[in-house]
């Protein structure tokens, strides 16, 4: 597959929640093998987009292509077996379940091999390998947000959706995660990222898109937009 | 001391019934997300089917599976009319779901006190009963019946089979995800109308089996026993901590001895009032149930 393949194309994409209009006129992609941030404040769109695109929300108008096949309107069940998963905002593992079954339900749709996926978590994640049967709630913030990653990884996704990964982690954890992500890029994911905490997504970005109320406002490389003085001044505090 | 046993045996077996019912209302609240204070009404329904089947066929085996079929095919029928108010699940309010359940009570009491044996209460035949057959177990003044063995045998064997289905399988997995996260279920992939779908199937089965048991049990059923059963699943279900599988097993058989009790040392005929005047104590001391609800 060329390097230059879109694996998530939006074209126009348009999302309401009744009378609030909650994206407008979007347009976006991801190559395979990118890391595409989606910067914004609070409001701005980040969590409809990835929402939309998992097929939790069905779009006004517009057109969304993943892996060439159009999924607008596509149920969420459908689309993780196509190979997408969302790692939501706040983490999204059930706290009175289990480490073991929380993975496992990132498996839900296919559990062929989940035996040998669960081992190769394990790997990656040898806190939660040893942690397997207590629940999630018992975990820190850290571990949590790792659990949530890896319970997308026993999905067997080609592209997953990272939704404020930092959010309520320590600096230092926040570190973690961005460089469990770095790799997961280097392995082959494509990442879809939504971030508050600009300065340390672009910096392992390829490339970014600036939303503000619904709207894409800018988009470039990741080194664009860390040298863009609206940027700066806007999100970096600079 | 012969009493007290006796009526605590007593107890365990009607307390077995309260603890199926509980469960499939549990379930459906915490699964398919409605309130279902109907759902006794509808095993009662299943016993009525269950007799009319054995009056006609003269058959207890074609009747137990009648009964346990018509559980399952109303339970069935009636998903869609709560999956369609559910459709469109968290800007939905959960009440509507009441009402639906309501006015199926309402309308299944009245057809089976109008249809049935014309109005009057029905009674199983002794060859499902084993009431001609004696006690099973008669030591002084405590006698175990055939049937109060079965539906406590039965009925432990069924808990203990939602159990493992709830913890050790792949549907009860995502039963339970929905269950404590239904919009986080929803995002890793768990089709929430389908799965609440199965709910349905599976409560349809355990009211069934509750049918037959009760049928056994009891040796007779009226029009009014849904509801009397009903008030006292929704009571043990709040007492216990609503949506609280553990709980409801709890005080389901609690309940079960407490009614025993007052049966056995007090006036029978107050064993309800009593019983409801305890459980309203309890609500008031532990307003958000004994165990927690989890909701």
């Amino acid at each position: 597959m060329a390097q230059n393949d879109s694996i998530l194309k939006i074209n126009n994409l348009s999302v309401a929640y009744g009378h609030v209009q909650a994206l407008n006129d979007i347009s976006l992609d991801v190559k395979r093998g990118e890391i595409v941030v989606l910067v914004g404040a609070n409001g701005a769109g980040k969590t409809s987009i990835m929402e939309t695109v998992l097929g939790a929300n069905v779009p006004v108008s517009g057109d969304i292509e993943f892996k060439g096949m159009h999924i607008g309107g596509v149920p969420v069940d459908k689309n993780v077996r196509n190979g997408m998963f969302l790692v939501p905002e706040g983490r999204g593992v059930f706290s009175s379940m289990t480490v073991m079954d929380n993975l496992l339900l990132g498996a839900h749709h296919n559990l062929k091999n989940s035996t040998e996926k669960l081992e190769l978590v394990f790997e990656s994640f040898p806190v939660l390998g040893e942690r397997r049967t207590q629940v999630a709630g018992t975990l820190s913030g850290g571990e949590r947000q790792m659990l949530a990653i890896a319970r997308a990884l026993m999905s067997s996704p080609e592209m997953i959706m990272v939704d404020e990964p930092s959010i309520g982690l320590a600096p230092i954890i926040v570190n973690d995660i961005f460089e469990i992500l770095v790799n997961l890029n280097k392995e082959g994911y494509s990442i879809l990222l939504s971030e508050q905490n600009v300065y340390k997504a672009l910096k392992i970005a390829h490339r970014g898109y600036v939303l503000e109320t619904g709207k894409i406002t800018k988009s470039g490389t990741a080194e664009e937009l860390l040298n863009d003085e609206a940027v700066r001044e806007a999100y970096l505090g600079a | 001391m012969e009493i007290l046993i006796a009526q605590i045996f007593n107890g365990l077996s009607i307390g077995s019934i309260y603890v199926l019912l509980v469960t499939g209302f549990n379930l459906l609240l915490l699964v398919a997300m409605i309130i279902h204070f109907s759902f006794p009404v509808v095993v009662v329904f299943s016993m009525y089917i269950s007799w009319v089947v054995m009056t006609l066929t003269g058959s207890v085996t074609l009747g137990v599976v009648g009964g346990i079929a018509s559980a399952i095919i109303v339970n069935m029928i009636t998903a869609p009319m709560f999956q369609h108010i559910m459709k469109d699940r968290g800007s939905v309010d959960i009440n509507a779901t009441m009402v639906i359940s309501m006015g199926m009570g309402m309308v299944i009491t009245d057809i089976l006190s109008h249809t049935f044996n014309q109005g009057f209460p029905i009674a199983f035949p002794d060859a499902l009963t084993g009431n001609d057959q004696g006690a099973l177990i008669s030591v002084g003044l405590v006698s175990i019946s055939r049937g109060q063995v079965l539906t406590l045998v039965i009925g432990v064997l069924f808990v203990a089979f939602l159990f493992w289905l709830l913890y050790k399988t792949r549907a009860g997995r995502a039963f339970r995800a929905i269950a404590e996260d239904p919009n986080g279920a929803k995002l890793v992939g768990i089709p929430l109308l389908k799965t609440g779908f199965q709910s349905y199937a599976l409560t349809g089965i355990l009211g069934g089996v509750t049918a037959v048991l009760m049928a056994v049990l009891l040796g007779s059923a009226s029009a009014g026993l849904g509801d009397q059963l009903g008030h006292k699943v929704l009571a043990v279900s709040i007492i216990a901590g609503l949506g609280n599988l553990t709980g409801g097993l709890i005080i389901g058989l609690l309940l079960g001895i407490l009614e025993a009790i007052i049966q056995g040392y007090l006036a029978g005929s107050w064993s309800n009032a009593i019983a409801f005047i305890v459980m309203l104590v309890v609500i008031l001391a532990k307003p958000k149930g004994v165990f927690g609800s989890k909701l």
